[in-house]
């Protein structure tokens, strides 16, 4: 497979052209991981993004209505408009400092690499075009997304592309990691919570049936294994967290369980949902407690095929650049692009860890020009009109 | 009161130089280089952090700094690996002016910077901190652009300790609190609008940084303030404003032993001064008590304050910088007692 047109620049090259930007990349990361991002509470991310836009020289960088930032590089000819995205946003937990440690092979700290690196990249792009002497023909539009994870459900870059004036053509969403990643589709997907809630004790209360909401829950959980989920098309309940009681000796009133649905097929996502609902019904009444489920955050199945020319082109800077490519669907803003048929790719910057605590996140530092030579060999290609077409 | 009207001219905040464009402007201007001394032992997991921050925002970015050093007290873990990896320059202190004796500590490491770097301005910065921004030298550097009767500047901030992961909001500066500031309030009380007299960041020129001795320990911040103070007075001051500063903390036996080290070198100035009269010289010895398996124990701790002599004076740093220019004398000579 080879690219179909010629690129202005060498792909093999970039990364040793990108090593003077090294400590300058390394500190966006560590900057930005140091400012606690929770959803809903970005902006000093959003701040520091466009501050890094602004010294770019893109002068009228500035936040959308919902809160995002935004910045433009205008192409020479203005014949495509490519968005390139990452959400802002952390799941690091409240009160943790966000202590950020260098060492002299990875960067390591609570976020960094979902996605501080990410946001580090895209806050890096306009300076990097600039280091490279890159001009592109398209107009490029860099978005650092607000209130995208949880129950944010991608109502930034949502909100930003229903507003946007002009059409966009094509997306890159970039994550801290796993490089080599890359995302072409969306799967069907509902996250909820569960919630189990004692009623209130006197005359309507604690007097019959209701127990621990603990027990209860417990009950609903057993209930939820004994839903069908097909192997095809593939169907999946992930129940990750678990919270409830605060002592010992005393029985929690309240209890959570926080799940996703995963489902090649919407219909499977909606069945699960109305089987779950029928259950929450069924164990309230019997139990006496408010059982519900909320559910905060939906996609929709969908995705570019693997024949398009945007994938094929991104497999083939990949491997270009020594990267292998490796194809899957997580979830990311890439759906809310496929969801209006704008044909785009999730891109990983570096190898690393997320979300495994107690083991700290982290992003190894060498692999990350490669990552960002990617990112810039997939718009140059892009913007050649390597990718135009099924 | 001339201390308060020495806060209100000399105390700036770090978003009062924001611009570092504009300050690279005032020292290509007045033709200057500006030096970062990051002194070392043992600081793998802040060291990175720091220099590729500075490295980034104030080389490759605006080039504010001439250089980065890392003069290291001859740290046992990655200390140095991780430093040269991201482009500073690291020295072995005890590698270097071998021939005037080795010692270990701070102040030592800051008085070979003065040998080792080239700039006219220096700037030392600790390397124990969690919150790293350039804030953390280009407020420093500021004063010593925009002022050219400025001649050194400290930081002072809010000093939050890191601790399992949480943050307190209070703590730190108890040896200032305790032990400087009613010092400094019984002997130099125009010193007392120092805030925070004991900081880890300073700035300085060189011209006055290579006339005045340096304690190699606990003593040397303290020190350089009594000292320029008694050179060129409160003028040649200002203090800036850094916000906060996330940094290990001590424990109080700790620093019971950095006020010793502390005290030691006040008492020596007081003396060298006429201010206190005293025979003989101070002891060394440091007595403390811990408690452990039911019984109390004595700890003795030695803890000498050697001075180095101004580097004025030494001969191999004449050679270096004033090799095509006659041989200086300091241009202020103090009259030094003998180092306790």
């Amino acid at each position: 497979m080879t690219l179909t047109v010629e690129l202005r620049r060498p792909v093999e090259g970039l990364p040793e052209a990108l090593k003077p930007l090294r400590e300058r990349i390394l500190s966006n990361l560590t900057m930005l991981a140091r400012l606690p991002a929770p959803t809903g509470r970005e902006q000093d991310r959003v701040q520091f993004v466009l501050d890094r836009f602004l010294e770019a020289g893109l002068t009228d960088a500035t936040t959308d209505e919902m809160g995002n930032a935004v910045g433009r590089i205008r192409g020479r000819r203005g014949n495509r408009t490519i968005l390139v995205v990452s959400h802002l946003d952390d799941i690091v937990r409240p009160g943790i400092e966000h202590e950020i440690v260098v060492k002299a092979d990875r960067v390591i700290g609570p976020g960094v690499s979902d996605n501080a690196m990410g946001a580090a990249v895209v806050a890096m792009l306009p300076t990097v075009l600039e280091h490279l002497n890159i001009e592109l023909n398209s107009h490029l539009v860099l978005l650092g997304s607000i209130l995208s994870l949880e129950r944010g459900n991608h109502r930034g870059i949502r909100a930003f592309l229903d507003q946007y004036p002009d059409d966009i053509h094509f997306g890159v969403c970039v994550e801290g990691i796993e490089l080599g990643r890359l995302d072409f589709f969306s799967i069907a997907m509902a996250r909820a919570d569960l919630i189990c809630q004692m009623r209130n004790s006197g005359n309507q209360g604690r007097g019959y049936g209701s127990e621990s909401a603990l027990v209860v829950l417990n009950q609903i959980i057993n209930r939820i294994l004994g839903i069908p989920t097909p192997v095809r098309p593939y169907t999946v309940i992930r129940m990750g967290k678990l919270r409830a009681g605060v002592s010992y000796d005393t029985e929690p009133t309240r209890a959570l369980l926080g799940l996703e649905i995963v489902s090649h097929d919407d219909e499977q996502v909606d069945r699960i949902v109305r089987e779950m609902e029928a259950i929450c019904f069924e164990m309230s009444a019997r139990h006496a407690v408010e059982a519900r489920l909320d559910v905060f955050f939906r996609t929709r199945a969908g995705g570019i095929p693997f024949g398009h020319r945007l994938v094929s082109t991104a497999i083939e800077v990949m491997r270009k650049l020594g990267i292998e490519p490796d194809q899957k669907h997580t979830p990311s803003e890439v759906s809310e692009m496929i969801a209006r048929d704008i044909p785009a790719v999730t891109l990983g910057i570096t190898h690393g860890r997320k979300h495994q605590r107690p083991k700290p996140d982290y992003v190894l530092i060498e692999p990350i020009l490669r990552g960002v030579a990617q990112v810039v060999g997939v718009l140059l290609a892009i913007d050649a009109g390597a990718c135009d077409g099924i | 009161m001339a201390s308060e009207d020495w806060l209100q001219r000399r105390t700036y905040h770090h978003t009062n130089f924001w611009d570092i464009r504009w300050l690279l402007q005032q020292k290509e201007r007045q033709g200057l280089t500006i030096s970062l001394c990051l002194p070392t032992y043992n600081e793998e997991k802040t060291i990175g952090q720091e220099i590729v921050i500075f490295k980034a925002e104030l080389m490759d970015r605006f080039p504010l700094l001439d250089e980065i050093a890392v003069i290291d007290s001859g740290s046992t873990d990655k200390t140095c690996q991780i430093a040269a990896e991201f482009g500073a320059d690291v020295y072995v202190a005890s590698e270097h002016l071998a021939e005037y004796g080795v010692h270990r500590g701070k102040g030592e490491n800051l008085w070979k910077a003065l040998y080792l770097l080239r700039g006219d301005l220096i700037v030392y910065v600790d390397t124990d901190i969690a919150n790293i921004h350039p804030r953390f030298v280009y407020g420093l550097v500021g004063p010593l652009l925009v002022n050219p009767e400025v001649h050194y500047v400290k930081a002072f901030y809010d000093r939050p300790i890191a601790h399992s992961g949480q943050l307190r909001p209070t703590g730190g500066g108890r040896v200032t609190e305790i032990l400087i500031r009613p010092l400094f309030s019984l002997f130099y009380p125009e010193l007392t609008a120092i805030l925070q007299p004991l900081s880890g960041e300073y700035a300085g020129r060189r011209s006055i940084l290579e006339q005045i001795p340096y304690p190699i320990g606990y003593g040397v911040e303290t020190a350089m303030l009594i000292d320029i103070y008694q050179r060129l007075g409160m003028e040649a001051f200002a203090q800036t404003d850094l916000d906060r500063r996330v940094h290990r903390n001590q424990d109080t036996v700790a620093l019971g032993r950095m006020a010793f080290g502390v005290a030691r070198v006040f008492f020596s100035r007081l003396r060298r001064d006429g201010k206190i009269h005293y025979d003989g010289e101070l002891p060394t010895l440091m007595r403390q008590f811990e408690f452990a398996e039911g019984n109390y124990r004595l700890r003795e701790h030695t803890i000498e304050e050697i001075e180095r002599p101004p580097m004025i004076e030494v001969e191999a740093y004449r050679q270096k910088f004033y090799s095509e220019k006659a041989p200086s004398a300091p241009t202020h000579p103090v009259e030094r007692q003998p180092t306790v």
